[in-house]
């Protein structure tokens, strides 16, 4: 009698009843994940833990994850070579300059594309839409020259001026993702309070903001990671008078060997590689940590797309 | 008549009143939006229109630098003709970058989309896992990561130099396509790296199909096979379509796949080539982009099914 029922029941357990996933099913869900999560992660904790060993535990082949004591002479040197405190201070000064304006003004943008009837809309969205796959070579030269005679180069300028006019880095992807929030937002909010007498702008700081938090958190977390990343108009547009992170990373080894000279093998300097890659990730690393609950719920909200 | 005109200005003037109320309330409207849009509006102008035009008016000239400032001389196709007959790397790294390319497109958006579907499923732990798969966003797109792949090749599978994959496909394949398909095994674990984006991407889509959808077709009895088939791909075909595009444009500004940016910067100090010709190097390149992206377009229109048209 009790024959198939404990077969079924077996099976619920195992593979599920479509409402539920069953053991067998959750723990295949686990073995993948856990598997390409393993691989995902394997150049970052391949990054920690050459951090922290010496030029012997380097070279040593029983030696693979960890190693027989934790050098922290790497840390030093990396921190010397980027001339960490300097290197911090310009980075922060330009990213966050960059991520808020970014955030104020594409926002802004983002919004009179989501909600507010102009002649001519379609004709923007279509050149925001096309400024979004210009891709940045093709523009960095006429920048190069138009910052130059502004006097930009140099200063902060030079990243964040776009910045303020809802440009800048991945700029038209940001107001494409405001605009997709605003979009999803009830209309009746804005009508309500227009018909109370409050004029446009009053409307989008007074209601629309307040509710925009996961959109506004999403961009601002993105603007803050690509332009810590940027290097390539930071190496061109700073040239060398501010020197963010991502910048004095590449000067590392010319710190390094001009502080100790040629003789030092280049193959012992990857620990402090390494070790400067972590110091220079790890700032993000905590606001991404702070941020992360947010930001992956966030995204989900935003509808990032149609 | 002049009894009448009292009376008929009396049934117009509210009639005109309200339109002319109308009228200033739509273009208040209007003006209000452009006031909102005004700083973008510039900016479009400063950094992307004018850019984009000097650009291409470089492109056609040699751009040399005296005294007095920067001179454009000797207008014409010089800058192309050079790129595509004198300059032996440049067209071959833009052909490389499209063939890699042909590969690492796909493989991130089937891994996203894969990824996607496991993080969506509702399972304790998944906020963890998603926390993972996002973290490359962090630094998917730095210096570091040529720290961390391109000089201590950290991002190599493993398993290729156990099995001895190289030689199988060098002896297997014509050598046109052994090659971008070892350079693309060689940095496999690079390309997952930069599926962040997209795995969010999808995921939002996901979160777009109702769950109705699926109760009706669990209630008609379909497999969780056949509502996969029916269901979940072809609700996210326009999110597979909005990936490809993602993918294409984001391709295109990898350093480590993508070395044109560095030729460009390069060329820009070079005194016999200069602007003009890393200008027309930045065109060339962007026209390759954009044909891809036309073609990819082209194709969509035959799979991407949207909800509502049809």
């Amino acid at each position: 009698m009790n024959a198939a029922a404990w077969k079924r029941r077996a099976k619920v357990l195992l593979l599920g009843n479509g409402d539920k996933s069953g053991w067998l099913a959750r723990l295949l869900i686990y073995l993948i994940l856990l598997d390409i999560s393993v691989i995902y992660l394997n150049p970052f904790f391949y990054m920690i833990s050459t951090m922290f060993k010496n030029g012997v535990d380097l070279v040593d082949p029983t030696i693979r994850w960890i190693p027989r004591a934790a050098e922290l002479e790497n840390l030093r040197l990396a921190w010397e070579g980027l001339r960490y405190m300097t290197s911090l201070s310009h980075s922060l000064l330009i990213v966050s300059m960059g991520a808020i304006f970014q955030v104020a003004f594409c926002s802004l943008a983002g919004y009179a594309f989501a909600r507010i009837a102009f002649p001519g809309k379609a004709i923007l969205f279509g050149l925001l839409l096309f400024s979004f796959l210009i891709p940045p070579q093709t523009i960095i030269i006429p920048l190069y020259i138009l910052f130059g005679k502004l006097g930009w180069l140099g200063t902060p300028l030079a990243i964040v001026g776009p910045a303020i006019f809802g440009h800048g880095i991945k700029g038209a992807l940001f107001v494409i993702i405001f605009r997709q929030f605003f979009l999803t937002l009830p209309k009746e909010l804005e009508e309500a309070a227009k018909i109370d007498g409050a004029g446009l702008f009053r409307v989008y700081w007074r209601v629309i903001l307040p509710l925009a938090t996961p959109a506004l958190l999403v961009v601002f977390l993105f603007s803050f990671i690509w332009h810590w990343n940027d290097t390539t108009f930071s190496q061109l547009m700073l040239r060398g008078e501010l020197t963010p992170l991502s910048i004095s990373l590449n000067g590392l080894d010319q710190v390094l060997n001009g502080t100790y000279g040629q003789e030092k093998e280049v193959k012992l300097n990857e620990t402090i590689r390494m070790a400067a890659s972590f110091l220079v990730i790890f700032p993000p690393l905590i606001v991404y940590y702070i941020a992360q609950r947010w930001f992956v719920e966030g995204v989900e909200r935003t509808g990032l797309v149609e | 008549m002049d009894n009448r005109l009292p009376e008929q200005e009396g049934m117009l003037q509210p009639e005109r009143k309200k339109r002319a109320w109308a009228i200033t309330m739509e273009g208040r409207t209007a003006i209000g939006g452009y006031l909102f849009l005004l700083p973008w509006l510039v900016g479009l102008v400063l950094f992307v229109l004018y850019p984009l035009f000097y650009s291409m008016y470089m492109s056609f000239h040699r751009v040399r630098f005296t005294g007095e400032g920067m001179v454009l001389e000797r207008p014409g196709w010089d800058n192309y003709t050079y790129a595509f007959f004198s300059d032996n790397v440049f067209v071959a790294a833009i052909l490389g970058t499209l063939k890699n390319s042909l590969f690492i497109i796909p493989i991130i958006v089937v891994f996203a989309f894969f990824v996607a579907i496991l993080l969506n499923l509702k399972f304790p732990g998944r906020f963890f896992f998603r926390g993972i798969f996002f973290l490359p966003v962090i630094f998917g797109t730095g210096q570091v990561i040529m720290q961390i792949f391109g000089v201590a090749s950290a991002g190599r599978l493993e398993m290729l130099d156990r099995y001895n994959v190289a030689i199988f496909i060098t002896n297997n394949l014509p050598e046109v396509w052994a090659e971008p398909v070892l350079s693309v095994l060689n940095s496999f674990v690079l390309i997952l790296w930069y599926s962040g984006v997209q795995i969010l991407i999808f995921i939002s889509g996901l979160q777009t199909i109702g769950i109705s959808v699926y109760e009706a077709a669990k209630i008609d009895g379909a497999t969780p096979w056949e509502t996969f088939w029916k269901i979940t791909l072809p609700a996210m075909t326009p999110f597979i379509l909005l990936n490809l595009i993602y993918t294409i444009v984001d391709m295109f500004t990898l350093p480590l796949i993508n070395p044109i940016m560095e030729m460009i910067v390069e060329n820009m100090s070079k005194p016999q080539l200069g602007y003009g010709y890393a200008s027309a190097q930045g065109w060339i390149y962007f026209i390759f982009m954009f044909a891809l992206l036309l073609l990819v377009l082209l194709i969509s229109r035959r799979w991407v099914y949207y909800a509502g048209k049809r």
